[in-house]
């Protein structure tokens, strides 16, 4: 395909021909995170704050100025291209909008390739997915894009990001996606290293010797808005495993080491942007349009023709034609859609409810999105839920924190409905990828449920309720199948509309304080290691070095079972030594510990076979002993970690404590002034402490004759 | 020294002029035959002038408004003491000579007066429209002298009701502005005052039901507003609102000695709004809880200030201290041409108190019925003229009398 | 009729998305565009004026539905089916008597007591009075007819002209007065930046009048800044304060010169935010506060009709880096409700008795002088604009 380069003078090439500004809409986010609802309907017609989400995305690219829009659906096309169609986008005088409809793609990629093919677009577009929701003007973004691309044509995408700090403890974003890090070269804006996932990061050195400055950010958000260039269509192509946008394309072009393309950052500040990529961002992002930080795409201006909504007191936003009886109770930062009547009595905080709901009496609704036509009768509760068009719940029921009822779910009198579970009138696919990472090969499993779905849809109704009739797991009178939560779900509540809860929120502290999340360290490499600032600042803490004597341990039982060199062994605990900070002393103690540990554990009957095998272990393994007990202190260490061990956790040993002592000596690895200086060490201790004092008392007898009696050869 | 001030003159001096007539009333009693009212109780019908300290248009008020209902009844409330006279049929007579044609304007007056939510200016619109239909004048100027006698009779009727001297000026001035030089054939300048007359009925009899649309927009949901006392126009405005749903609660002062507010209250109370029951004293107390203000008024006065009812004023100067609006609800023919400088700078309008125990006879006590707002108390009048500032109500008045 | 649509179409899309900044613009926007409805619309030959007054009454529903909060808008319609009304009035009156004329005039104010007693039974016939008028004198010509259809357009679209010019020179008109209210040696205190207090002040000091000038800088846009650039740049001696500060200084000021947004029925102030507060500092010290605004801005409704939105609350990024606040706003954990809420309201509400005088480009004024102005330039019938066109309410 030939390209049309951009002409040297600017004026020329916007004189003559003006290229209008394309965008490229992907109706179909190729992932599973919103499932079950995604089952019926896409996830671009889910409504944000009461408006499908595509409405949003639309409005947005409409007010920044682009004039052709090519949206890509696949999953749930027809439905996409019917509120299209209904909704007179298709017809905006400004924007022509145009679907592009394809039945087998399963990934971002497929749907780039497709695009391609048709040949639409012609110079720099601006891709962004259905769900992204944003106010800002793409003006300064184009505009430094074009500069960019005439001094040089490999810049081929710029993406749009903004600080938004993650939560220190939870290591997740607001959106709950995991923490991003990036390496930007703060001078042009280039993008040298993206990566999402919370497993140590490494960089290249040569990215620091290339570039003149660096800075790293861990409090970035990737709003998924790229403007790219027509390069970008066609690297899709050439290459046909590239099917995430991010995972692959932008990690594929940021190591690639034979063609130079360069991806640039424009960071945004006073506007907003952000992408509802699982239920939490669904939650964070209504809560965001709530408070307005989406100025002008906020429910009162934005009523795309249907009611009114008007703005009271603490962000209450409430249509007209709403019957609030008397004594209900809206709290603060509540939408109340139009024609919903809410009984007596009730409390609602907090939540989105759509238009056309039942709302009965005694109700409490806390933090929840109900959407339209949902009947709630008296008595429910619910808690951080998001229930879907239709739903009936009857008298009593109870949603706990994350629930998600799907559409046209009947529940039952008198359920409680478990926490982060969901409920769909259609049962759970039964296969399940374990890898839930590989969102393309599991939506691809996916896509062929949902053709035997849409088949599905063919039928009326009742039949489908009927069918799901016998399942009660939703009450009498209910319907709908519970989806249990399966492996690789169990991390639910990170991405739930449920905030996490306080004992979540207290174990997940605890554990930091333990350093239980600490990574572990399996291959130390000889290259130089850039460590996730995941570890605990405060290094010689108790529980640091008994990680570190753990790790050492497990280091050295390895090594008897593999049978490693001694120098390997010394090259490995070197390296964990460096890695906790350890001090040398440390490293000898744990040392001793695990030898010991060895020894004990090897059968025995007797005191005397214990011996034998004490005696044994040391001496196999006496060279990296002697390694690490270079000077006295380590040694006088080691003998308190001996004892240490003699009293706590090898009682067996502490009868034979002289006995190794001098084997020890013997073999010399613990010299003599090292034990003599023990000694007098002890001197000032408890009686307690002194146990094995007395012990070796005639052993340091005769270490102090011996040492006079060679003081004396030696002269 | 309060012997010397104003007010306590003009009292003394309308004490002696009320004697006086009422000596000279008492000949005429025997000339009257009123007309039995159709009504439940059977209490004495008042005479013309019973009671010459008392205002005939505060009697009707409490009349009306202070019947005891039977709900309220069943309710174990004690009767009203001595206010429970179904229609009061005060008819009254200038001069002897004049009955038929006086009489025939009171009793239509009367007549239109049996509907309790009729206004009285109102019933005197129609009673003058009705005369002109049924004159036997031949030229304009004779039709208006008819007209004239009449609402003088009226106006004598009660000279404490303002609604009652304003509505019949206002007609008055209506009927002198008709420039009967338009129309050469009196017959037809006639009939064009008949209708014209109807309309002006129709109108004010209409100025209610605007005036509720008008003020809808004031009340949002969620708010508390204070009434005082029983004004029809002010419960319809309520009424409006409770039938359009929206949400809010009423705080009702008792409004003695009439103790109005109780029945505005009951009345309120069937229309499923909250509310509640103050005495007059806590007005103040409860006024941080109050969004608005909304009253009724007797008349409107040239300063924009209204005459109402006794205590109006009391509540209006709280309001204003706590920054709160305060409404007045008053259709325009109320629109009175008086220009009070103080609270005792009117006709006096006494009425009966009663304490409950006997008062002992060297304790004087208060008795007038109303009070005067000066309008800077005033937030906003709803008239049917529409909503307007205290000082647009002066310029209309100037404007119509210059 | 489809070119009107796109253009309407097209400025309610402006309208919603914000992108018009400013009542002045918005009222020129408004009113040129209600001139080409006007202008593109086939009227009939009887009641032309209803014909052309439902048009511009369904444009207008849209447009303010569009912005509530910008007021300009509705009272350059409501201004329009005045001029209508009147032009309408006067075409017909041309044949009729003088007296029944003037009753006719008079119409066209809001009820009063005097047209009470006048017009009764003219009231209901009022819609219908231009065509009424020409069938009760039963004179019709139809030549006459036509020629009065094209002469109502016409004269209308003539009067919207004369509309579209005063707005653009108001500012004009409102700076020739400058001279009598500003005198020598006087400190005078402003509020973020209004063009009108701008051109004001400008023409004060080239009248050679000595003064200086006190700009709270108006947070959260901080446009007091710009104003203090302009005016130091037309060499005016400025002092640059935060609006907590205004208390403070106001003692030394001799008055209080300011823009609005709009002005409402009751000589009330929808000024930007921080001017009640500026208002109740002047009252406390007794210094004039004095609002300069064109007739554009006078709204007929009260601040307390619904219709009315006093207030519209932007994006808190003015006020708060989103980035810095991230972690603040995180709601994943906890109870799930927002503990952080920044609200960023545009507008205050000045109460009329806090305002001194008015100053607009017919002249000054007192608060409870207003509704004059209101009764002369709007019609009664046009409060509330709804498609189907109600007869007195």
């Amino acid at each position: 395909m030939v390209q049309r380069r951009p002409s040297k003078t600017a004026e020329d090439a916007d004189d003559l021909t003006h290229v209008p500004l394309q965008a490229i809409l992907l109706a179909d986010s190729f992932a599973t995170k919103f499932r079950p609802i995604t089952l019926e309907r896409p996830k671009v017609l889910l409504p944000l704050v009461g408006i499908p989400m595509i409405d949003y995305s639309l409005a947005w690219l409409e007010s920044a100025g682009v004039e052709e829009v090519f949206v890509f659906c696949c999953a749930h096309s027809k439905q996409v291209i019917n509120h299209l169609a209904k909704s007179q986008w298709l017809k905006h005088p400004n924007m022509a909008v145009t679907t592009i409809e394809s039945h087998n793609s399963v990934s971002a990629g497929d749907a780039m390739r497709v695009i391609y093919e048709r040949n639409v677009i012609h110079g720099d577009f601006v891709l962004v997915t259905g769900d992204t929701i944003s106010n800002m003007s793409l003006a300064e973004a184009l505009q430094e894009h074009k500069d960019r691309r005439k001094k040089d044509n490999n810049a081929v995408m710029t993406m749009v990001i903004k600080k938004s700090k993650p939560s220190a403890i939870t290591h997740q974003s607001r959106l709950g996606t995991d923490e991003l890090f990036m390496a930007i070269n703060p001078d042009t804006n280039q993008l040298l290293f993206y990566e999402d996932r919370a497993n140590p990061i490494t960089l290249e050195k040569s990215l620091l010797t290339a570039n003149s400055s660096v800075s790293l950010h861990n409090d970035m958000q990737d709003c998924y808005i790229d403007i790219c260039a027509p390069e970008v269509l066609s690297l899709f192509t050439d290459n046909f495993d590239y099917q995430h946008l991010r995972r692959d394309f932008l990690k594929g072009l940021l190591v690639d080491e034979i063609t130079d393309y360069k991806i640039y950052t424009h960071e945004i500040h006073s506007n907003y942007a952000a992408r509802v990529e699982n239920f939490r961002s669904y939650d964070t992002i209504s809560k965001d349009i709530m408070q307005r930080w989406t100025y002008p795409l906020v429910p009162d201006i934005q009523s795309f023709g249907s009611s009114v909504m008007k703005l009271g007191r603490q962000g209450m936003y409430s249509a007209s034609d709403i019957g609030l009886s008397s004594n209900a109770q809206i709290g603060p930062f509540t939408l109340i859609g139009k024609g919903t009547t809410i009984g007596s009595n009730s409390k609602v905080s907090n939540s989105i409810i759509g238009e056309g709901c039942k709302i009965g009496s005694n109700v409490s609704i806390e933090g929840s999105y109900i959407w339209n036509n949902v009947t709630v009768e008296d008595g429910c509760k619910l808690k951080h839920a998001v229930v879907c068009d239709g739903v009936v719940m009857k008298a009593r029921t109870v949603l706990e924190p994350g629930v998600i009822l799907s559409f046209k779910v009947v529940i039952g009198e008198d359920i409680v409905v478990p926490a982060y579970s969901k409920v769909s009138l259609y049962e759970q696919p039964t296969f399940q990828d374990s890898d839930e990472e590989l969102e393309y090969t599991d939506s691809s499993s996916g896509m062929a449920e949902i053709s035997s779905i849409n088949a599905l849809t063919g039928l009326s109704d009742g039949e489908l309720v009927s069918k799901a009739a016998e399942a009660s797991e939703v009450g009498a009178n209910g319907a709908g199948y519970i989806w249990s939560v399966c492996e690789g779900r169990e991390e639910e509540w990170r991405h739930s509309v449920a905030p996490i809860s306080e004992d979540r929120f207290a174990e997940i502290l605890q554990a930091a304080a333990e350093g239980v999340d600490l990574p572990h360290i399996d291959n130390p490499q000889h290259s130089e290691e850039l460590v996730a600032p995941s570890v605990d600042p405060e290094n010689l803490t108790e529980d640091n070095i008994d990680e570190f004597e753990k790790e050492v341990e497990a280091t050295f039982q390895r090594a008897v079972q593999e049978n490693i060199k001694d120098d390997n062994v010394i090259l490995e605990v070197n390296s964990l030594r460096l890695s906790y900070n350890m001090a040398a002393t440390d490293c000898a103690g744990a040392l001793f510990y695990s030898v010991m540990k060895l020894a004990v554990e090897t059968p025995h009957s007797s005191n005397n076979e214990l011996y034998k095998n004490v005696a044994k272990v040391i001496t196999t393994w006496k060279k990296l002993l002697k390694y690490y007990l270079a000077s006295i202190d380590e040694e006088i260490e080691v003998i308190l970690k001996f004892e240490e061990i003699c009293s706590e956790s090898a009682k067996e040993l502490s009868p034979l404590f002289s006995q190794i002592l001098h084997f020890l000596y013997s073999l010399e690895i613990i010299q003599e002034e090292a034990i003599l200086a023990w000694e007098s060490e002890k001197q000032g201790a408890d009686e307690v402490d002194r146990v094995f004092l007395k012990q070796a008392e005639s052993f340091i007898e005769w270490l102090k004759n011996a040492s006079e009696e060679e003081s004396e050869e030696e002269e | 020294m309060w012997y010397r001030s104003p007010s306590f003159i003009l009292d003394n001096q309308a004490q002696e002029k009320l004697l006086l007539q009422q000596q000279q009333h008492q000949q005429n009693d025997d000339v009257l035959n009123p007309p039995p009212p159709p009504s439940m109780s059977e209490t004495s019908v008042l005479n013309p002038n019973p009671n010459p300290n008392i205002s005939a248009y505060y009697q009707t008020r409490a009349a009306h408004h202070a019947v005891v209902t039977s709900d309220w009844l069943a309710q174990a409330q004690a009767a009203v003491a001595g206010g429970v006279s179904g229609e009061v049929t005060a008819a009254e007579v200038e001069d002897g000579c004049e009955v038929e044609k006086g009489g025939s304007v009171i009793e239509e007056f009367n007549s239109w007066r049996k509907q309790p939510d009729l206004a009285e200016a109102v019933a005197a619109i129609r009673a003058l429209a009705s005369v002109i239909r049924s004159s036997n004048a031949t030229t304009m100027m004779e039709l208006e002298i008819e007209l004239k006698k009449a609402s003088d009779s009226l106006k004598s009727w009660d000279a404490t009701s303002i609604s009652l001297t304003a509505a019949c000026d206002l007609f008055m001035r209506y009927v002198t502005r008709t420039s009967a030089l338009e129309y050469e054939d009196f017959n037809s300048a006639r009939s064009r005052l008949i209708e014209r007359a109807e309309k002006f009925g129709e109108i004010s009899y209409k100025a209610r039901r605007i005036i509720s649309m008008l003020s809808q927009d004031f009340i949002f949901d969620g708010c508390t507003i204070l009434v005082h006392g029983f004004s029809r126009v002010v419960f319809e405005v309520l009424k409006t609102a409770a039938q359009n749903k929206k949400l809010f609660r009423v705080f009702c002062t008792e409004g003695r000695p009439d103790r109005t507010g109780l029945r505005f209250s009951n009345e309120m109370a069937k229309l499923d709004v909250p509310v509640k029951l103050l005495i007059d004293s806590a007005v103040a107390y409860s006024m941080d809880e109050v969004d608005m203000v909304f009253v009724g008024a007797d008349g409107v006065v040239e300063s924009g200030g209204i005459i109402n009812m006794m205590g109006t004023y009391q509540i209006a100067l709280v309001a204003h201290s706590l920054n709160k609006p305060v409404y007045v609800a008053a259709e325009s023919y109320k629109f009175a041409r008086l220009y009070p400088l103080d609270q005792k700078d009117m006709a006096p309008a006494l009425r009966p108190i009663d304490f409950g125990v006997p008062v002992p006879s060297k304790v004087e006590i208060e008795k007038s019925a109303r009070d005067y707002t000066p309008p800077q108390y005033l937030t906003l009048l709803f008239t049917d003229l529409g909503v307007l500032t205290p000082s647009v109500v002066s310029d209309e008045l100037i404007q119509l009398y210059l | 009729m489809p070119d009107t649509q796109t253009l309407v179409n097209d400025f309610v899309n402006k309208l919603k998305k914000r992108k018009i900044e400013g009542s002045q613009a918005t009222a020129r926007h408004t009113a040129e565009l209600l001139r080409s409805v006007i202008s593109q619309q086939r009227i009939p030959y009887t009641n032309q004026a209803g014909a052309l007054i439902n048009a511009i009454k369904a444009v207008g529903e849209q447009l303010i539905a569009a912005n509530p909060v910008e007021l300009a808008v509705g009272n350059i319609i409501r201004r329009v089916l005045h001029i209508i009304r009147e032009e309408d009035l006067s075409l017909t009156t041309a044949a009729i008597a003088a007296a029944v004329a003037a009753a006719a005039r008079s119409t066209l104010r809001p009820p009063s007591l005097q047209t009470l007693l006048e017009d009764v039974p003219d009231a209901t016939a009022v819609p219908h009075t231009s065509s009424s008028g020409g069938d009760s004198e039963g004179r019709s010509k139809s030549a006459d007819k036509n020629s009065r259809s094209r002469k109502l357009k016409h004269d209308v679209i003539e009067a919207v002209n004369e509309l579209i010019q005063d707005i653009a020179t108001c500012h004009e008109h409102i700076a020739e007065q400058a001279v009598e209210h500003i005198h020598q040696n006087e400190v005078i205190l402003t509020l973020g930046r209004s063009r009108t207090v701008m051109e004001f002040l400008c023409a004060a000091k080239e009248k050679k009048r000595s003064f200086r000038v006190f700009v709270a800088e108006g947070a959260p846009r901080y446009q007091g800044h710009v104003l203090a650039k302009e005016l130091m740049a037309r060499d005016l001696q400025t002092t640059v304060i935060t609006d907590s500060a205004v208390f403070a200084m106001i003692s030394r000021v001799n008055m209080v010169i300011v823009g609005a947004h709009a002005i409402m029925a009751n000589g009330g102030v929808i000024a930007p935010v921080g001017l009640n507060m500026v208002a109740l500092a002047a009252q406390r010290h007794a210094v004039p506060f004095v609002v300069v605004a064109g007739s554009h801005k006078l709204c007929p409704l009260y601040p307390h009709n619904p219709e009315v939105l006093l207030n519209e609350l932007k994006s808190p990024s003015d006020l708060l880096d989103f980035g810095e606040f991230s972690d603040c706003l995180d709601i994943g954990c906890g109870t799930g409700e927002p503990l952080l809420h920044v609200v960023n309201p545009a507008f205050d509400y000045v109460p009329p008795n806090l305002v001194s005088l008015f100053i607009t480009d017919t002249g000054g004024h007192n608060p409870s002088y207003m509704y004059r102005l209101i009764a002369d330039y709007y019609s009664a019938d046009d409060l509330v604009i709804k498609r189907k066109s109600t007869a007195g309410n």
